[in-house]
């Protein structure tokens, strides 16, 4: 709490020292546009306006769409003041570019390399220079089950480990409901494959897999039991998941049609909007096992360089506004991501967002999301191979050869 | 003599008012062209390089299995889709000729869906075709317990709904095309071929029809160039699923521009879809051009 | 001229009023997706009527829904639409009408190949086009602003609007022109007093056609309008397409709808241009 008011105090006498000819002014491009981003986003404005800024604000739907309208205008000559990335490989050609400025300043003054959690530095810290500002974390493999369902069919303790998983599921399809809520989309099996590969797999073989790339772990028996286990769940979606969209999936849970669904944390958004409530209604779970890694998605803001001193100085105030221990606690409340930062007063999280930064304080749990460690270009072969094996019948060693090829070569 | 002297200054006038076609065929196509084809010959990924890496990128594209998938649903989709909005684009205009009531009404209602950003009625097509939400349980409840109409859930027939939908959004359009053509045929022809007594569908069939030999060539160009181009419907109604079975290659290559960051292997992708267009319009145009030629 | 209902008349009727109602379904379902609370589209029966309808969600979609920082709805982007149609319409317009006219009726050496080019230009995906278009509008000073964003719309639709009128005059008897041309018309007004009033139905198509494209535009008016004149596809969008979001299906469904209407408006009260024999009336006089 003190140490929040006192980097508050800091950042506002930052500000009036910034502050004395016009407001510095930053135009910002993301991607936060549904209802609770954008109530999200407005906490980081109004951060910034408090601190004697002008916050410009440059909404693009979609964060594919949103990074290649900040590549285009960089490229054009009228970058923005900020622009939201993952916190991953996709600003790295920017950087090589030199179009990026740097947040050394900010990043040492509040110890950045002590503070923020292992994979987020790797993402942002590029030869010993900070890039970008984190804004928020994400973890993609919760499991979430509904209580009304779980009721339905008999279960009264959640899952604690794999075969506790699969033994829920065979109940619920006994008891006639859709055992596991699916919304088929490549991105969306994507994240069935990674917690898999983070529940069966463990730490060791996740990072081997996706970080390192290692051929013979790509060839081994764990990772081939990995890539089994992930399609064994396809017999628990039903026949309708095809391109269904995540948020009706999530909506099966909400009506009790549905059991368990593996998502990222911004389905909480989706049931508040429903009037549900973790712990009521729903359960959230980090990972099957003490020993589970801890996945982390990032979003970071990237600074393009600019020639104009004023842009320079909104860029630097942005930074330290937007990472301020309060900000990030509003930010984090409606986004239902968890602070980049452990030194937060966590009263106004829930249980899941709390349960989730318990977690991160363990660092032999953190795990980098896969756009941490593969180029966008690999990560999306690895997609194409993975949507195909979860729709087609093919022989999972085909499967194991062709992600060894796609990721290696 | 007369005519060739007054001639003159109207050439004149065609040569300045074709100058913005000009520029606009040479220095942004053909130049987008050029560099397009240059990229694909580097190993770019957010930005373009100037390396050399010869055919790479092709020999990459043409072992990616989503590639050669995307082709061959682009040659499925494409025939149904140009064949559909055809054949329902002229039926319907010819019958909003007979002298309809309410023609400014039923044109909006057939054109409507072109004004609408497939970004929604995706999601409604989604619903529509979704089994267990759609068209499939809607008939079930109306006693047909074995009525099945899953196309969007199955690798096999999924192209097809894509092509449904879409038609239903062009069809209007080729209405409209035709219809303009079919407006412009002499009423004289009508008079006289009433006082023959002549069936209407004859004058259609043997008459009018071949008049709008133009209006059908535009119609299809127009439909072709979407068809390369088919990419909103995808990634509305199935991102590309089951799995990569309703995969388009625009939809590769927009994916590989953007969120790939893999510029050179989507140039590649480009210029593929480039050759195999001229490829297939370079002997029409040919044909075109001679019957052209010799009917002057 | 008044007509009985014979019965290929009332097949007639029936037909079109079948294919229209098909046509309509997907319009039903919006319509009253957009007219029913969250809960109830949850339930998932598509076609069923609101049980109680609220226009909620339609005003929430134009002045209150979320679209970043700002809750304003859709509306601030309408004026910035209307101020990048109007132009890139009229200029695509006038442009593929003098093109297609000098190509028809003109001969000019080399013309023909460039068309063959530009026709070419249709089938390239625009999205391989934007960066080196971000150069180009860049090095003119325009990237960012509504010189620009016009200027991309006009090429762009360049080799469509030529096409269609290329095409549609081809039909024109060249008796007419030639009868023009030795009346002493020159280049532009020959054009304008015999070619332009008898292309009346292609205008209407060619509006419709450039009006919808360049309403609906969103990825080319995010790129280079600039902030200041970001179209209302880029707050629909905003809307509509989130990934970790909550969706607001109905809001969706109105705010879709509400954007659609300014080219519905067009298709409907454009109709009255499609009235037939200008053409002949023409050659007459």
């Amino acid at each position: 709490m003190f140490s929040s008011r006192l980097t508050t105090i800091a950042v506002a006498l930052l500000a009036s020292v910034l502050a004395h000819a016009a407001p510095p002014r930053a135009e910002v491009i993301h991607w936060w546009t549904s209802g609770g981003e954008s109530a999200a986003v407005r906490r980081l404005a109004d951060a910034y306006k408090s601190a004697g800024g002008e916050w410009l604000d440059t909404a693009v739907a979609g964060s594919e769409q949103a990074r290649a309208v900040a590549v285009s205008r960089v490229v054009g000559g009228d970058p923005p003041t900020a622009a939201l990335f993952n916190t991953s490989k996709q600003f790295h050609d920017l950087v090589e570019q030199g179009s990026l400025a740097t947040v050394d300043a900010v990043a040492i003054r509040d110890g950045w390399d002590k503070l923020l959690p292992e994979p987020i530095l790797d993402a942002i810290r590029i030869k010993g220079h900070y890039y970008a500002a984190p804004v928020s974390i994400h973890m993609p493999t919760w499991i979430w089950y509904s209580k009304a369902a779980f009721r339905r069919a008999g279960l009264t303790a959640e899952p604690a480990t794999i075969d506790e998983l699969f033994q829920d599921l065979d109940r619920l399809k006994a008891a006639g409901l859709i055992p596991l809520a699916h919304g088929g989309q490549p991105w969306q099996e994507n994240i069935l494959f990674r917690a898999m590969l983070a529940n069966v797999g463990g730490r060791d073989l996740y990072l081997k897999i996706l970080r390192d790339r290692d051929p013979r772990a790509l060839q081994s028996a764990e990772f081939k039991k990995v890539l089994s286990t992930f399609k064994r769940l396809h017999a628990y979606v039903d026949g309708a998941s095809p391109g269904r969209n995540w948020n009706d999936a999530t909506a099966l849970l909400i009506t009790g049609k549905a059991g368990i669904q593996i998502m990222g944390d911004w389905v909480k958004a989706e049931f508040a909007l429903a009037r549900q409530l973790p712990e009521r209604d729903y359960g959230c779970i980090a990972g099957l096992g003490p020993q589970v890694p801890y996945i982390v998605q990032g979003d970071a803001f990237v600074f393009p360089k600019s020639d104009d001193p004023q842009t320079a100085k909104a860029q630097q105030l942005l930074a330290s506004v937007i990472t301020a221990p309060r900000t990030q606690v509003a930010f984090s409340v409606q986004k239902g991501s968890i602070p980049i930062r452990p030194d937060i007063d966590q009263s106004t999280l829930d249980v899941c967002a709390r349960a989730g930064i318990a977690i991160l304080k363990d660092k032999s749990r953190v795990v980098g999301n896969d756009e941490n460690y593969l180029t966008p270009d690999q990560n999306g072969a690895l997609s194409d191979i993975l949507t195909t094996y979860w729709n087609r019948d093919i022989q999972v060693e085909a499967v194991q050869k062709l992600i060894a090829v796609a990721l290696t070569q | 003599m007369t005519t060739r002297r007054r001639s003159r200054p109207g050439q004149y006038g065609a040569h300045v008012a074709l100058l913005p076609m000009a520029l606009t065929a040479l220095v942004g196509y053909l130049g987008a062209m050029l560099w397009t084809l240059r990229v694909s010959l580097t190993s770019s990924r957010t930005f373009a390089i100037h390396d050399h890496v010869d055919i790479a990128q092709y020999a990459r594209l043409f072992h990616n299995e989503r590639w050669l998938l995307s082709l061959e649903n682009l040659a499925v989709y494409g025939v149904l889709f140009v064949a559909g909005c055809l054949l329902i684009g002229l039926v319907l205009a010819v019958l909003i000729d007979r002298q309809v009531r309410a023609e400014a009404a039923l044109r909006t209602a057939f054109l409507y869906p072109y004004a609408m950003s497939f970004v929604a009625t995706g999601v409604v097509w989604q619903w529509l075709l979704n089994p267990s939400l759609g068209i499939q349980e809607a008939v079930r409840r109306l006693g047909l317990a074995g009525f099945q109409f899953d196309w969007i859930v199955d690798p096999d027939k999924v192209i097809y709904t894509i092509a449904i939908a879409t038609i239903w959004q062009a069809s209007g359009l080729v209405m409209v095309i035709l219809l303009a053509g079919l407006r412009g045929v002499d009423p004289e022809i009508w008079k006289a071929a009433r006082l023959d007594g002549i069936p209407a569908w004859r004058v259609y069939w043997s008459i009018v029809l071949p008049m709008l030999g133009h209006s059908f060539a535009t119609a299809a160009i127009l439909l072709l160039a979407a068809v390369v181009k088919l990419y909103d419907a995808v990634v509305a109604m199935t991102q590309g699923g089951p799995g990569t079975a309703s995969e388009v290659p625009a939809k590769f290559i927009m994916d590989h521009l953007f969120g790939r960051a893999n510029i050179a292997l989507a140039s590649a992708g480009a210029i593929v879809m480039l050759v195999t267009v001229m490829a297939l319009l370079a002997p029409v145009v040919y044909l075109r051009g001679r019957s052209g030629a010799s009917a002057r | 001229m008044t007509r009985r209902l014979d019965p290929s008349r009332v097949g007639l009727y029936a037909f079109l009023a079948t294919a229209a109602a098909f046509f309509l379904l997907p319009l039903y379902i919006m319509l009253v997706t957009s007219l029913k609370p969250l809960d109830e589209i949850r339930l998932g029966n598509i076609f069923a009527l609101p049980q109680a309808a609220t226009f909620e969600f339609w005003r929430a979609a134009w002045s209150t829904v979320c679209t970043g920082v700002s809750c304003e709805g859709i509306r601030g982007g309408f004026a910035n639409s209307l101020l990048i149609a109007l132009p890139s319409t009229a200029i695509a317009i006038g442009l593929g009408a003098l093109n297609g006219y000098a190509l028809a009726f003109w001969r000019v050496r080399g013309a023909h190949l460039l068309f063959a080019l530009l026709m070419l230009g249709a089938f390239v995906p625009l999205q391989v086009m934007i960066y080196p278009l971000v150069r180009v509008t860049a090095m003119l000073h325009i990237f960012g602003t509504l010189p620009g964003i016009v200027l991309v719309h006009v090429i762009f639709s360049m080799p469509v609007m030529t096409l269609l009128f290329r095409n549609y005059y081809a039909t024109v008897p060249q008796e007419l022109f030639n009868a023009a041309r030795v009346d002493g018309g020159r280049f532009l007004r020959t054009f304008w007093h015999v070619v332009l009033p008898m292309s009346g139905p292609i205008i209407v198509v060619a509006s419709i056609m450039q009006l919808t494209g360049v309403w609906n535009d969103y990825l080319l008016g995010l790129v280079f309008a600039g902030r200041d004149h970001l179209p209302m596809t880029v707050q629909l969008n905003n809307v509509i397409n989130t990934t970790t979001g909550a969706r607001l299906y109905n809001v969706n469904m109105a705010a879709t709808i509400l954007t659609a209407l300014v080219p519905l408006v067009l298709y409907f009260g454009a109709g009255r241009w499609f009235v037939r024999g200008i053409a002949t009336g023409a050659v007459k006089g």
